[in-house]
This record gives C-alpha cells, structure tokens and sequence, in this order.
C-alpha cells in the first residue's frame, strides 16, 4: 500500500515538475524585455554573453561580486548537492556508470558540506537584521526542506541503515511501470516524502532560479544599444500605429 | 485531478502487465543455519557488525571466532562450475552480487581471504597429526613458490 503511494506521489511529482518547468520556459521566452538593461560593464557579442552565463552558473559571479560570505557558503551548498544528486544515480542506473562509482566517497563528504552550507543559509536569515526583515516564511520552509531531506539521507547512512538493494530495485522498478515493495523505513520514508514536495515546489517557488538566470535581461542582453536599436515586437507595432494616427510627424 | 489519477492508476498496471523485467540481483543461496538476529537484519547492518568486530579484535584484542569474517565466507560460499570456491574477484561473488548492483566499494578482501580458509590454513594446525610437520611442509612449500 505504502509502496503504492509513494509510486503515485514519484509519478505525480515528475509530471509536475517537468511539465511545470516547461510552462515556465515557455512563459520566460514569450516575456518580452522592452528595456535594454545589461548591468554593465556587458559583453558586446552573443559569445561574450555566452561565457558570462557560464561564468554565472559555474560560478555564481554575480554574488561572488557582492558578498563574499553568502557566495561561500551557496557555492558550498549548491556544488554539494550536485555530487550528492550525481551519487544517487546509482539508484537508478543499472548497471552503474563508472564514473558515478568513482564519486561515491566523495559524495558522503559533500552530504556533510551541503548541510553546513544550509545550516549557515538559515543562520543568516535568522540573525542578520536586514536579511530577516525581508525573509518570508517560504524563505525559511524552503532551508528547512532541504535541511530535512540532507539529514534524512545522513541518517540512512550514519544511524539507522536501510535496505538499499530494495530501494534501487523500487526505483528501477518505477522507472519501467512496475511498482515494487519499499522498505518501510520511518528515515527513508520522510527523505523521500521530502524529496517529492520538493519536485512539486520547484516550479513554483524561488527554488526556479536555476531556470530564471538564463532569461535574466540585465545578464543575457548585449550592450550594442548604440550598434542597433532595441525595440520589441509590440513596441514596433505600436511605434507603427502612433506614426500613421499622428499623420506622420517625421515624414 | 481525478481523471489524471485514475488515467495514471489505469496507466501503471497496464503497463506493469506489459513489462515483466525483474531487476533485483539474484543474491546466491547461503549454506549453514540462518543467521539468529534475522536475515533482514544483518542485510542491513552487516557492515557496522564488521566495523565493530574489527574494533574489538584490533583495539582490545577480543577474538571472537564465532562471528568472524571467515565464518561469513564459509557460508556464504559460491562455487563455480568445478566446484571451486569463487574469489571476490569474481562478479558472482556473494558480496559482490550487491555491492555491484548499488556500487559499494568492497574493501575487506585486498587483506582477507574471501574463500572458506578451512580447506588451508586453519586445517593445518587444526590437524592431530604431526601438526609441526605439516607446518614446515606448508612454509617451505611457500618458500620454494618465492
């Protein structure tokens, strides 16, 4: 029965999330931008703008520049929770990636870090003034989500071990249709419960900033405003209709 | 939302019908009685069992034959087609059926013996006869192997 639910809410929750990302892609492209706002100093071609994306994801360049202790620990966090979700691969390919058995030790190590990165996260919310006075509960739910699914997973391998051979065999499972027993663990339960609100958060929540980044005008314009004019597709039609009503003022 | 649930409840079992692949590793059959804290158990804690016996043989000197790393592999023996114990370099290994499958590093073997020592060592001195004998006979067996 439990295996059952959880098997709904996996499906559910992928659909969700990707199909929820996808409508949001699709929302961002069809925004327009009627305003040429590179922060500058701004790339002056499209390669240009193609590294400073890069720059901004691999990096985060952008808070590196204006605070160095938040760029510390969010770097520490998100490159954790990269190898962290990079060694839970193991759950669901089969058989393993090599290079995903390379990274196993170095992935309990980057459970601990990612959880310091988050516990400094909150810390921050709570006791600088200024970054309490804006927060929102969402704020703070969102470090505790996270905080909860990195400390169920410490757990699993740390306090109280589950039947990890049944749980891949669950995933696998769920990946070609088939719904398997799930070991009824109260610690594995609430990490994958966890994990599901998660996905069904993502996109609509802030946690979409890994999205957004990309369609950010002040990183992903050029600044060629003196090359070309930037004028939007409503703009221009507009700009057509006011020309004709005025009886062509500059004509 | 109903519809979507109930498309999707229809849609899984279909599905499950179409799709008969088992993906669970065959884990090879044990010799010797079950294990007395239940299978289940030791499945899930067999690696601070081992940790902890190697703290107490190591740091405090405590041997306890009856739950020693030799008596796992005597059990947990798989033999090959001649009737062979099979190494852990083997992937049909009892420990590596699934360790591989969830890609957990199995270290114990680069310094133990990963198939039953009965039928070499232990024999030896475990032998009535002229144990001091076959001793020397072993070493300078392994000596002439040098």
């Amino acid at each position: 029965m439990v295996s059952l639910i959880f098997a709904i809410l996996f499906y559910l929750a992928t659909i969700l999330l990707l199909g929820g990302i996808a409508i949001k892609i699709w929302n961002y492209a069809k925004t327009p931008a009627p305003l040429k706002i590179p922060t500058m100093p701004a790339p002056r071609n499209g390669r240009g703008v193609f590294f400073r994306l890069l720059r901004e994801v691999i990096f985060f360049e952008s808070l590196f520049k204006s605070n160095k202790w938040i760029w510390l620990f969010s770097y520490m966090f998100h490159l954790a929770l990269l190898l962290v979700l990079l060694r839970h691969l193991r759950y669901f390919t089969q058989p393993v990636w090599w290079w995903v058995e390379i990274i196993q030790p170095f992935g309990i190590y980057a459970g601990f870090a990612m959880t310091m990165g988050l516990i400094a996260l909150l810390l921050r919310r709570i006791f600088i003034k200024r970054i309490k006075y804006i927060s929102n509960l969402s704020d703070y739910l969102m470090l505790l989500l996270l905080l909860l699914i990195a400390a169920s997973g410490l757990a699993m391998k740390f306090v109280s071990h589950t039947d990890i051979i049944a749980v891949k065999a669950y995933m696998l499972g769920l990946l070609s249709l088939q719904i398997k027993e799930l070991p009824l663990s109260p610690i594995l339960l609430t990490h994958l419960l966890s994990v599901i609100l998660l996905m069904i958060i993502f996109p609509i929540s802030k946690l979409l900033h890994g999205v957004g980044i990309f369609f950010s005008p002040t990183r992903n314009q050029i600044d060629n405003s003196r090359e070309k004019r930037h004028l939007a597709d409503w703009a221009k039609k507009l700009e057509n209709n006011n020309f004709e009503r005025e009886g062509g003022r500059n004509g | 939302m109903r519809v979507l649930l109930g498309a999707l409840l229809i849609f899984i079992f279909f599905a499950n019908s179409l799709i008969a692949e088992d993906n669970f590793p065959l884990i090879p059959k044990a010799t010797g009685k079950p294990h007395p804290e239940g299978n289940e158990f030791i499945r899930i804690n067999h690696m601070d069992l081992l940790r902890h016996d190697r703290d107490l043989v190591v740091k405090e000197g405590i041997r306890n034959i009856d739950n020693s790393l030799a008596q796992c592999v005597t059990c947990h023996v798989v033999r090959d087609e001649n009737n062979e114990p099979v190494t852990y370099e083997s992937e049909e290994y009892f420990c590596r059926v699934c360790h591989d499958y969830v890609a957990v590093k199995l270290d114990c073997f680069t310094c133990h013996n990963s198939v039953p020592s009965a039928e070499v060592s232990i024999s030896l001195f475990r032998d009535e006869n002229a144990p001091f004998e076959r001793l020397m006979a072993y070493l300078e067996e392994k000596d002439n192997d040098r």
